[in-house]
């Protein structure tokens, strides 16, 4: 619980500072993670997914969200082939379910994509197959993006007409 | 930001029919409380009101009458104290990160703190409460629902004591003492530079906030004019009624020489 409460008071700070501001003046942000990252790992340490909903009540909701999927395997592999150290809480290691990291890693980030998985209906995020090669992802991303402002933009075209 | 199927707050949200020694609402669903022997005591009121003597003075009658007693108080949290203290000192502190750093140690004192004791059979004596939160936030204007449903984590205490005074009374009370500060004074409000009105118009608002409160989560209301032992021989009174008549061993009332 204070895990959750920590981020969702970093996140309140971030809205304010960096987040608000700038969409007030009319620029586009790019956020790394938003929210949704909140609700699928707080749901997968076992808090209550009705309460996090509620507690994230106070942020923006994005215009547009990106939901870049990769299996379990394939996240560890490129993690384990950088030979990154696996970080304590990412592999869920609080959680206490295996001694070894990398298979703590796997039960826990299993769970937190499972949640994922259902956010996606939940919010409508957009997803993109992140297993392909960056290129691809990239001009897929574009892609995304483009159609989302050149719909946007034809909306205040005729918001303005009208 | 809610989902697409709305969830409705009356129906496990923090306004349900109160019932002590169980979650407010939603609660933490990986550490059930059903059936823990212990007991939770708060002491509510604003700042200089008392709480910390009256805690004092209870801790030691209880422990004298056998009962195990944790303390436990508003920004004690270890993981949390020096941070609540740093982000109070600078001036990037919002009314939202204010709140959600005040549950963050709650949380924390909740987990590692009150539950076990609660488990273990103890009296937790609280000086302040989520109350004390909700109080505060009230005055920020932060929103009332969102407040609750944040506290829905917290265990709703077996009895809540509100030890209430007055604004005038409470000003003199705090001018002989230790003096005004900033933040018991709301200067973050921005009602003025005078700290004597700026103390006034805060504290004024927060007893407002605590009067709705109280009839909001059923407070036993302790008028907190009178002197310490007075004030001492109420508690005692209410709160060995209380444990008499639960479960717990009965402990011989003794009056405050």
């Amino acid at each position: 619980m204070t895990f959750s409460l920590l981020h969702a008071t970093d996140f309140a700070d971030r809205l304010l500072y960096n987040i608000v501001p700038p969409l007030k003046a009319g620029m586009i942000v790019l956020a790394d993670r938003y929210a949704y990252t909140a609700f699928a790992r707080d749901a997968a340490r076992g808090v209550d997914p009705r309460w996090v909903r509620e507690l994230y009540s106070f942020a923006v909701r994005p215009d547009l969200a990106l939901y870049f999927r990769v299996p379990i395997e394939v996240s560890l592999d490129r993690l384990l082939a950088r030979r990154v150290k696996l970080k304590f809480y990412e592999a869920g290691m609080d959680m206490g379910w295996s001694a070894n990291v990398v298979e703590s890693f796997r039960l826990f980030q299993g769970k937190v994509l499972g949640e994922y998985d259902k956010l996606v209906g939940e919010f409508g995020l957009s997803v993109v197959d992140a297993t392909g090669p960056i290129t691809n992802q990239q001009r897929e991303f574009r892609r995304l993006v483009a159609e989302y402002l050149e719909i946007s933009r034809e909306q205040r075209d005729s918001d303005v007409a009208v | 930001m809610s989902s697409e199927t709305p969830t409705s707050p009356s129906e496990n949200g923090a306004n349900s029919a109160i019932t002590p020694g169980h979650y407010y609402g939603y609660g933490l669903p990986y550490l059930p409380i059903e059936g823990s022997p212990g007991k939770i005591i708060a002491i509510e009121g604003t700042d200089g009101v008392g709480r910390t003597t009256q805690i004092g003075l209870l801790r030691e009658w209880l422990e004298v009458q056998g009962y195990g007693v944790l303390e436990t108080g508003w920004t004690r949290s270890p993981l949390m104290q020096p941070t609540i203290e740093l982000a109070k000192s600078s001036n990037t502190l919002n009314k939202l990160t204010f709140v959600l750093l005040y549950a963050t140690d709650f949380a924390d004192r909740l987990e590692r703190e009150i539950i076990p004791a609660l488990k273990a059979g103890f009296v937790v004596l609280s000086d302040r409460y989520v109350f004390t939160a909700m109080a505060r936030a009230g005055v920020r204007g932060v929103e009332r629902q969102w407040i609750r449903n944040l506290y829905g984590f917290a265990i709703a205490p077996h009895l809540v004591f509100y030890l209430k005074i007055d604004v005038d009374t409470l000003i003199r009370r705090v001018l002989e003492s230790r003096g005004m500060n900033y933040w018991e004074s709301g200067m973050d409000l921005k009602l003025g530079d005078d700290i004597h009105d700026s103390f006034r118009a805060y504290q004024r608002a927060l007893l407002r906030e605590y009067q709705s409160l109280a009839d909001e989560f059923g407070f036993r209301v302790v008028d907190a004019r009178r002197k310490v032992n007075v004030i001492q021989d109420e508690l005692r009174r209410q709160i060995g009624e209380f444990l008499a008549a639960s479960d717990a061993p009965t402990p011989t009332p003794l009056a405050v020489t």
